[in-house]
């Protein structure tokens, strides 16, 4: 008996241990970020760096292509590129796989959400000493790009390519509407808006001029209120939405142009057109449903796959008419790229890490191929980029001074924001009856949830 | 005898004993997964229920009120449209097991495929739901995932498509009451609901005990339609709990401190509040249950 006790005994103690090692290993193995004494393309030892990334499909294809571009200019280097399919779960995996120390070398990762806790938590290491040694600056990307790779002052990450959000109008019913350009402020918007609305005589709608849902594809009530100038924290990181006017314009703003349609019929709207149908051929923009549409630079490639015939235009997102310098600008973000706590190359994966995020050949070739924006200041003006003129001011807006990740990075990922939405579903939907006592409840519980992760 | 039964109890305690006690106590803590946890003593606890000056969790009433209703009106529905359809499962003298089949395979569609059918099922405009009810005159089809008081019905619905596991639990048990006890009540002059209130009821007790039992269980961990429904409904940058909160229910919750916020510790705590509040809930069930649930073996 009891013999069985120790077999017993011992067996657990190893199952503990190696669960102890599975969970705890992120402790030991780091090796520091930019350590490196001598210049990293010095060594030339073959190496085989591991890169983990989520591309699927042909644009894995076109990506491992490029990596072999990568490896014909430092030959010693062999990448073992790891495509991860389900790019909503692949920092997950990422995290996992670096605390249990079994991360890859270098990450590419398609959303910049977790950067707060990457650079915050030394999950991902400071760069800036590899970019000094190279000469790489941040400045030679968009000065947005700081806002989603640089977090508590740390540089841990890098961008490669990215997202960036504009207008797109009908030109077709712009004409029959005797619109002759784009709207350039938050009135004139509107003002086309109504004008290019068609309604069934039951008052339900057969064309929107522009729907101000906060769910309808890609539109957030932030898109709108940043257009106002918002912030969103103060300098000592509270939230400021009761006290930034610029939401409450916004909201109103919103609120005016829900009530011209009736929030019944654009709700109705929404079921019918938005939704699953977003990113599929019966999208309400290109099905000619709504007129104009807040959308990312992507739509340009869907539309000439999907309706080549449509006749639309792309510009600016509209500003609030007391900031026109705002025009222009809009929110950003996209694709980073980042060496891991514990790789077991970070030398080398510096040079991947910067091919990635700089060589100019890379970028152009993504951003012709993929369809994103280029990142790199000298790319945007290539002339090796062939890409529509519709995609023009989307590149513009990426350069623009006041374009930004937004709402920005914190260290609790991007949900730190849901008051704000459950606040405006309420909005919406007329069931606020004190806009500034509800955005002062909102700022509360931001901060309050926030504080839940709060560090000593 | 142990070292047969290690194999369970390793598995025990590295998937179940060990998380369950490192999650009790991460719900002490503040855990962002990444960092080290940071002991904290109550405050999470505190924020929950909103004392002590840390604020109140604003979704945590709304999430019980709203997951309590799933129970509330769920629960009963089930038992009772579950009855009822096993007795008239029972009643045909041919094809019994073709009948039985049809009903029972709603229960085999994933969870996700059959929320994603009743999304486009209850679309107020394009769904064929709504086109019947349209053309009725008179009648204002209700807006379904799109207004907080119809989205909850609506997931109830859907819901009540999918009780073959009931139904066959009930078909068991319709079949299961003696005979005899029919027949001796048949002397005594009984019509056919006193026939159904004075035996197939109180023999049907233990299986709707059970069916209670595990659709309360079921009913506090409500997660995968509601997720589906209220994301698919309303888009791709869906807000949680669409439309308007109404269904946002617990595990929802606890979900998103954990995997959307990274608050770890607050999510252990979410959870291990959910755990007790589920075992006082069956405890309580199980202590009335000797008043109204009668077994077969007490009969004589």
């Amino acid at each position: 008996m009891r013999s069985q006790w120790r077999a017993l005994c011992a067996l657990l103690a190893l199952a503990l241990v190696a669960l102890a090692a599975g969970c705890g290993g992120s402790s030991g193995s780091s090796s520091s970020g930019g350590g490196g004494t001598a210049a990293p393309s010095e060594d030339k030892t073959p190496v085989t760096l591991t890169l983990w990334h989520p591309w699927t499909g042909d644009e894995k294809k076109i990506f491992e292509a490029q990596l072999k571009t990568f490896e014909a200019q430092y030959p010693w280097i062999t990448v073992k590129a790891v495509g991860y399919p389900d790019s909503d779960t692949f920092d997950d995996q990422v995290i996992k796989a670096i605390k249990g120390g079994n991360g890859p070398d270098a990450v590419l990762s398609f959303g910049p959400d977790y950067d707060g806790q990457y650079c915050s938590s030394g999950l991902m290491q400071e760069l800036s000493s590899y970019m000094d040694q190279d000469g790489v600056s941040i400045d030679q990307f968009a000065p947005a790009a700081i806002t989603y790779t640089q977090f508590d002052d740390k540089q841990c990450m890098l961008p490669s390519l990215t997202d960036s959000f504009g207008l797109y109008y009908n030109k077709d019913m712009f004409a029959k509407a005797g619109i002759t350009s784009p709207p350039k402020t938050m009135t004139e918007l509107m003002d086309d808006a109504k004008k290019l609305t068609v309604k069934n005589s039951d008052g339900t709608i057969k064309v929107a001029g522009f729907v101000p849902l906060q769910d309808f594809e890609q539109l957030g009530i932030y898109d709108l209120a940043r257009m106002w100038g918002a912030k969103f924290f103060d300098d000592n990181g509270d939230p400021v939405l009761s006290s930034d006017p610029a939401w409450a314009s916004a909201l109103q703003w919103q609120k005016q142009m829900i009530d011209y349609y009736g929030y019944d019929n654009i709700i109705k709207f929404n079921a019918a057109y938005g939704g699953d149908n977003e990113f599929s051929a019966s999208n309400a923009f290109e099905t000619g449903k709504v007129a104009m549409m807040f959308d990312g630079e992507w739509r340009t490639a869907f539309i000439k796959r999907e309706h080549p015939e449509l006749n639309y235009g792309t510009a600016f997102f509209p500003a609030a008419d007391d900031h026109p310098d705002l025009y222009g600008s809009q929110r950003v973000g996209g694709t980073v790229v980042g060496i891991p706590q514990g790789s077991k190359h970070p030398d080398q994966a510096w040079l991947l890490v910067k091919f990635l995020s700089t060589d100019p050949g890379y970028i152009t070739t993504m951003a012709n191929q993929v369809g994103n924006v280029p990142t790199t200041v000298d790319t945007a003006t290539s002339p090796d980029l062939k890409l529509p003129p519709t995609f023009q001011p989307f590149i513009d807006v990426w350069q623009n001074k006041d374009s930004s990740f937004f709402p920005p990075l914190t260290t609790a990922g991007r949900g730190y924001f849901l008051p704000l939405q459950q606040f405006v579903d309420k909005w919406q939907a007329g069931n606020v009856s004190d806009l500034q006592s509800g955005l002062e409840q909102v700022d509360e519980q931001i901060k309050n949830n926030l504080a839940l992760g709060d560090q000593p | 005898m142990l070292l047969l039964l290690s194999p369970w109890i390793i598995g025990f305690c590295v998937f179940t004993a060990v998380p369950m006690v490192l999650s009790l106590y991460y719900s002490f803590t503040h855990y962002d997964i990444l960092t080290t946890p940071r002991w904290v003593g109550l405050d999470n606890y505190r924020y929950m229920f909103g004392v002590g000056g840390l604020g109140q969790d604003p979704n945590f009433w709304l999430s019980v009120k709203n997951t309590l209703w799933i129970i509330v009106f769920g629960v009963p529905l089930r038992i009772f449209f579950g009855i009822i359809t096993a007795m008239l499962l029972v009643r045909p003298k041919r094809g019994n097991n073709v009948y039985r089949t049809l009903f029972f395979m709603p229960s085999m569609a994933p969870k996700v495929g059959a929320a994603l059918v009743f999304v486009y099922l209850f679309n107020p405009v394009t769904g064929p739901i709504n086109r019947v009810l349209d053309s009725i005159p008179g009648v204002t089809a209700p807006l379904w995932f799109y207004d907080p008081s119809w989205a909850k019905p609506a997931l109830l619905i859907m819901g009540l498509w999918g009780i073959g596991d009931a139904i066959v639990i009930y078909t068991a048990g319709l079949l299961d009451v003696p005979r005899q006890l029919y027949e001796a009540i048949a002397i005594e002059g009984a019509n056919r609901w006193q026939r159904f209130r004075y035996v197939t009821l109180p023999m049907l007790t233990p299986v709707i005990f059970f069916t209670l039992i595990i659709g309360v269980i079921d009913g506090f961990q409500y997660f995968d339609q509601a997720f589906v429904a209220g994301n698919t409904a309303s888009g791709q940058s869906s807000t949680l709990g669409n439309p308007q909160g109404s269904l946002l229910f617990y595990s929802l919750w606890i979900y998103q401190q954990a995997f959307v916020d990274f608050h770890m510790g607050y999510a252990s705590a979410l959870a291990w509040v959910l755990f007790v509040a589920t075992m006082c809930v069956t405890a309580v069930l199980l202590l009335t249950s000797r008043r109204w649930v009668h077994y077969h073996g007490n009969l004589s």
